[in-house]
């Protein structure tokens, strides 16, 4: 159904207000967070839903966020606290990936707008905390085979109750974590965004009535439904498989996990078919299907449609098929904490799939996981401090460009901690953070550099848990463009030696003096390396990003 | 010559703009001010400063004698970055940190981007070149410099052609001694090199700002230089002999002296006047609250005065390049006149931030654009007269402006011209006033205690629509919109911003070091202003710190009164007073948390002579100049057309109407009422329940 025209006009001024308020949000957690994950990685999302608890306008800038709020959401409302419950004053809270969260780090909150006692809208806000408690600091525990062992788990419930607190529950999930102060700082900041969202929503209201607001809230949704139909109408109906495989669930090392995806296009619609992913891991590699989700949304909008403004109306054209119980389909209680390798990977095969579809629109594979470690480091008068960090990689070639070098994409997408801020704050000093040649994937495009990150222990002693992936498989080249490098991670110790890691480590001991090496995959590289222009050979040479010798290897006697 | 009794004294400011260098001169015996606008000419801003200058002479009868000092506001930094009219540089670092400057915070804006946005690294990894040393957090020599490596790094520079060079080694803001050194090997084995080094420039902690912004300065060392010999050349030849002061983006304007050796503190003063220019207004009509907005061709600037002061902020950027310097707060957004409409296939209408520019401009320009404009749509509303654009210098083709509405957008939602015009106006507007909600709001101000101040060409038309949309119910029109920047620049101070960089708690720890850093700053800031010639009664040194609770990413600056005998007192204060602002910010605050200290600051200041204020006369009012339809609200209306330069002083005009002048355009809707105050500006208020 068309819209009325002039409401053309009043529901692109409505959905600015939306998207003001929901940036209002994100500002509010951007300036008060306390802890590193928040307040320098943007680990956190925001988002306005309307009644019917339909995302209408997101502020995120990380995309493992996005359907993840309005997943949760649906879920809480079908399966927990339908919206005939909420009132006004409430406030729900949940971390539980099995009622639709993804990973128990992130806590999600949902505060309902009303105005003259009518539900007006949702506001909703999800932040990443630094300690959940369970078996790592950071609770990135890596030895997980129940997700008991991953932190407190939180089911959807009320922390307000019709405008009453119940503190207590906040002093329980505290007494929790490693890291009170941080958390307690940045659940502040996340509850202090929830009530400014809610005021846009009560001002938003009283503006243009409590209908007209409806109104324009279908009607946003319905024109980024009708933008991503039109954007699938224009790719030949078929069916596109692709593979792509994460290294292992860092329990069983030998096993290799398979992400398969069936991409079929018929006119408006894609189903995106996971059936032939590997059954659920025994470590904490899984995804639940919510997280999933995201991975296919990301893959899609990357592939077709980064234009669109992203709401619940974006994924109705989209069907998500696997049966319970497979790596992207967990079942309760089965570990998730490091589900971003397989997330990732969900995104990677979903672009694979579109680049049979679409041939020359979708770019070699990126780099393909969330390099996440965390130290927790003993200080000698017994304290304890985690310092937790995330990293990036190489983009793959792209059909017009070569890939960035060491930038966020994908599911990921977060700022990076000042070596300078990091070494005032934690016993660590940095030893090398700068690019890897010969890390990109050689093509006619380029795969970008994957990065090094490294430093040394100061502190006394500690463990360290790290979350990698793409140690053994390798981001794929496209249209005859060599695979982006493998990364790797070594330890090497206070006398000398040197240790090998494996991409998924528990909680391994360190010590004063070792010095921890990460060194991340780069790009796929598109198209044929013949085809590679000898002056884009040539700058390359120069400026270090491939080594003559590598350069020789891949593209012959032009590199002389 | 004339006679030293019949001389004025005058002091000159200038904007040079993109397309016009704007002039304000102050009598400074009456307080009567002038204004002219020339020609900028691009490849030498200086010669059509000088012919400016002649012209305005002439006018207004002053010779370069006359000249008491020049306040001269330049874009020349910002459009050398924006056009990468920049020599070859270096940047010299810490060995293993060579691609901070690349990797910056590799955080993408563009987020479902399959092709990464453009990075912009000004110095390619070629010449970023790594010196084995170490400077540890605390301060702490880890790794010494090896100085047998600076020879040959020196011969490969000048092998290399490199003209200039930036030195950002880690932690330099806590230790400068490697950097220092490094200087002082480079003037010895190539003097040649203009040499920036970031514990001057930035002596603030975060390795990729502080090197972004240096290498910023190195590359500009060698423009802005070129440009002040060239400037003073020029000056000396006509006889000028008043001190130059240029304009730096934190309001403040400094010599030519200290603008070659820090040229970066001029990227982002574009729009420094304006703000001053607010604040003075403020005053003067003794609003303590506004928003300062400023909309042209191509973008909408917002800034706020809140209890009649303009904030700083400690960061902006240039081309998505940060630059850690302290700078006025304003938030720029792409929403201009020559804003692109269109309706996308989902039947979205979309405004910005695509723009036409002034090439090939709206649709009305008939210089070949075919997209429909925020300016299309204020010409088909009868808003903009196309006889009398830019006081009649330019005529715009109405029908094509009509045609570009119609056919573009009009048709694709069923709308009349007229309906889709208002509609394209609504948007433009709803963009706006996001942009001065998010501004106020993350100070956590109201906008009903604001009134907003409406400047530039376009903003005029606009102003009262945006006020309305945020629940302001007061706009300002200052007299000579056109070159208000200028005019503001008559106002501002001698200013060195200076900082130190120290993370620690704010505890009585911090008391010997916030006193040993505070006297070295204030004797600095003394120092720097005495070289400017301004002697210890005009100066002012206020401390500040920038605070934090631990662990936050940004920090909230506070004043540090410097009581000898009560720093504990005075410490106990500025935490207090952060407890307060992070409240009222953020609504929540911390108070049993020992905040930390992030760096000390001061804005040394040395106090210019302020103009005496002039009593405006109007000129005899002749009533409206005419009258036409005018569209609003869904409908047309008869509108009485007034000249600005024919306003009385009691003169009460109701909205609808249209008040003209010769570079700006402004629209009363109905339900608003205009009054001239009697130092010439125009107030516009909304009448109570008086919506249309």
């Amino acid at each position: 159904m068309t819209m009325k025209p002039l409401d053309v006009v009043q529901l692109e001024v409505i959905r600015n207000a939306l998207v003001a308020a929901a940036e209002e949000m994100g500002v509010t957690i951007w300036r008060t967070s306390r802890s590193s994950v928040v307040r320098d990685l943007l680990d956190y999302s925001t988002c306005v839903f309307d009644v019917d608890g339909k995302s209408v306008a997101q502020a995120t800038c990380i995309p493992v966020h996005l359907n993840s709020m309005s997943s949760c959401l649906d879920d809480i409302l079908r399966d927990h606290i339908p919206l005939s419950e909420w009132r006004e004053g409430d406030l729900i809270i949940t971390n539980d990936p099995y009622s639709g969260g993804q990973h128990l780090n992130d806590i999600l909150t949902f505060k309902p707008a009303f105005v003259d006692g009518r539900l007006v809208g949702i506001a909703g806000v999800l932040v990443h905390h630094l300690d959940v408690g369970g078996g790592a600091p950071g609770s990135y525990y890596a030895g997980a085979t129940e997700i008991y062992q991953e932190g407190f788990r939180i089911p959807p419930m009320r922390l307000d109750d019709a405008g009453r607190r119940n503190k207590e529950v906040i002093q329980l999930l505290l007494r929790n974590t490693r890291e009170p102060a941080n958390v307690g700082g940045d659940f502040a900041s996340q509850l202090a965004a929830l009530d400014i969202g809610v005021k846009g929503l009560h001002r938003i209201a009283r503006r243009y009535g409590p209908d007209r607001l409806t109104e324009a809230c279908r009607g946003i949704r319905h024109q980024s439904e009708m933008a991503m139909r039109a954007m699938i109408r224009d790719i030949p109906d078929g069916t596109y498989s692709f593979e792509d495989f994460v290294d292992d669930d860092g329990i069983d090392r030998e096993t290799q996990l398979t992400i398969a995806v069936k991409l079929t296009v018929r006119g408006d619609i894609v189903e995106v078919d996971l059936s032939g992913s590997s059954p659920q891991a025994q470590g904490p590699v899984n995804c639940t299907r919510n997280m999933s989700g995201s991975g296919v949304f990301c893959g899609i909008l990357m592939s077709i449609g980064s234009e669109i403004p992203a709401n619940a109306g974006c994924y109705e054209p989209v069907r998500i098929v696997a049966p319970d119980g497979l790596c992207v389909t967990a079942r309760s209680p089965a570990p998730v904490a490091n589900r971003m390798a397989i997330g990732h990977r969900v995104v990677n095969a979903v672009m694979g799939a579109f680049a049979k579809a679409i041939p020359g629109r979708v770019p070699a594979a990126y780099y393909g996981v969330s390099y996440a470690y965390a130290t927790n480091l003993f200080h000698a008068d017994g304290r304890r401090q985690v310092y937790f960090d995330l990293t990036c990689g190489g983009w793959g070639g792209h059909p017009e460009a070569d890939g960035a070098n060491g930038f966020s994409c994908g599911l990921h997408n977060i700022a990076n901690a000042p070596v300078e801020m990091l070494e005032s704050t934690y016993p660590v000093t940095f030893e090398a953070y700068t690019l890897v040649p010969d890390s990109g994937g050689a093509g006619e495009q380029r795969g970008g550099c994957g990065l090094i990150r490294a430093f040394r222990i100061d502190a006394p002693g500690g463990t360290l848990a790290c979350n990698f992936d793409r140690f053994k498989t390798r981001p794929y080249g496209l249209a005859g463009g060599a695979p982006g490098s493998a990364g790797f991670a070594e330890l090497q110790r206070a006398d000398g030696t040197v240790e090998r890691l494996p991409s998924k480590v528990a909680a391994k001991s360190i010590a004063k003096g070792d010095v921890f090496r990460l060194i991340t995959a780069g790009g796929g590289g598109y198209g044929d390396p013949a085809k590679r222009t000898r002056a884009a050979i040539e700058a390359d040479i120069t400026d270090g990003y491939v080594s003559r010798e590598a350069a020789t290897a891949a593209y012959g006697s032009k590199a002389r | 010559m004339q006679s030293k009794a019949s001389r004025r004294t005058v002091r000159i400011a200038v904007d040079i703009g993109g397309t016009f260098t704007d002039i304000e001169i102050l009598d400074e015996a009456t307080g009567q001010t002038f204004a002219a606008k020339t020609p900028t000419t691009p490849d030498d801003p200086s010669e059509g400063l000088i012919t400016g200058l002649r012209l305005a002479g002439e006018q207004v009868g002053f010779e370069f004698g006359d000249i008491s000092a020049l306040m001269h506001g330049t874009t020349i930094a910002t459009n050398a970055v924006l056009q990468r009219r920049l020599p070859k540089g270096a940047l010299i670092t810490t060995a293993g940190f060579e691609d901070v400057l690349e990797i910056g915070r590799h955080f993408r804006k563009q987020v479902y981007a399959s092709k990464a946005e453009p990075r912009v690294v000004l110095i390619p990894r070629a010449w970023r070149l790594g010196v084995k040393e170490r400077t540890l957090a605390t301060g702490a020599i880890e790794t010494p410099l090896q100085e047998n490596e600076i020879r040959q790094l020196a011969e490969k520079l000048k092998a290399g052609g490199i003209q200039c060079v930036a030195v950002c080694l880690l932690h330099a803001y806590a230790n400068a001694a490697h950097e220092q050194r490094l200087a002082e090997l480079l003037a010895k084995y190539a003097p040649e090199l203009d040499v920036s080094l970031s514990h001057e420039v930035s002596p603030e902690i975060r390795e990729f700002e502080r090197s972004s912004t240096t290498v910023l300065n190195a590359l500009l060392m060698p423009v802005v230089r070129r440009y002040l010999e060239r400037l003073r050349a020029r000056l000396k030849d006509a006889g000028f002999e008043a001190p130059v002061y240029l304009v730096q983006s934190n309001g403040g304007v400094m010599s030519p002296e200290t603008a070659a050796l820090l040229p970066a503190r001029l990227l982002l003063s574009g729009p420094s006047g304006g703000a001053l220019a607010a604040e003075t207004i403020a005053e003067r009509l003794s609003i303590p609250d506004v928003v300062a907005v400023d909309m042209g061709g191509t973008s909408y600037d917002v800034s706020i005065v809140s209890g009649g002061h303009t904030r700083l902020v400690t960061e902006g950027n240039v081309d998505g390049l940060p630059v850690r310097l302290p700078m006025i707060e304003i938030r720029t957004i792409g929403s201009g006149g020559g804003s692109i409409a269109s309706v996308e296939e989902s039947g979205r209408l979309r405004v910005g931030p695509e723009s036409a520019g002034a090439k090939p401009g709206p649709a009305c320009y008939s210089r070949g654009g075919t997209e429909p404009t925020v300016t299309d749509a204020n010409v088909v509303l009868g808003r903009i007269d196309p006889q009398f654009f830019l006081g009649g210098a330019m005529r715009l083709d109405a029908a094509a402006a009509r045609t570009a509405i119609a056919t573009r957008v009009a048709e694709r939602l069923s709308l009349t011209p007229e309906a889709a015009a208002e509609g394209i106006l609504q948007v433009a507007v709803s963009h706006m006033a996001g942009a001065i909600r998010l501004s106020l709001f993350e100070k956590g101000l109201d906008p009903e205690d604001f009134t907003l101040l409406s400047f530039g060409g376009a903003s005029g038309l606009h102003a009262c629509d945006t006020a309305d949309e945020i629940g302001i119910g007061r706009v300002v029109f200052p007299r000579d919109p056109g070159t208000l920047s200028a005019w503001g620049m008559l106002y501002s101070d001698v200013v060195h911003a200076l900082a130190r960089a120290r993370l620690m708690r704010a505890d009585a720890a911090a008391i010997p070091v916030l006193q040993e850093i505070g006297a070295e700053l204030r004797r600095t800031g003394g120092e720097r202003l005495e070289a400017d010639g301004i002697a210890p009664p005009d100066q002012l040194l206020p401390l500040a710190l920038d605070m934090r609770y631990p662990g936050q990413a940004y920090e909230i600056q506070v004043p540090f009164d410097w009581s000898p005998g009560s720093f504990e007192a005075s410490l106990a204060a500025a935490i207090s007073h952060f407890h307060d602002v992070h409240e009222a910010q953020y609504a929540h605050a911390e108070r049993h948390v020992t905040p930390d200290i992030v760096a000390i600051r001061i804005a040394a200041t040395g106090k210019l002579r302020k103009p005496i204020e002039h009593v405006f006369a109007f000129e005899k009012s002749t009533g409206a100049k005419g009258r036409r339809a005018v569209f609003a609200a869904g409908n047309w209306h008869e509108a009485a057309i007034h000249e600005r330069s024919k306003l009385a002083a009691d003169m009460k005009i109701a909205g609808p109407a249209i008040i003209e002048e010769a570079h700006a355009t402004h629209f009363i809707p109905p339900g608003w009422q205009l009054v001239a105050t009697p130092s010439g500006d125009l107030i516009a208020t909304k009448r109570a329940g008086g919506a249309a």
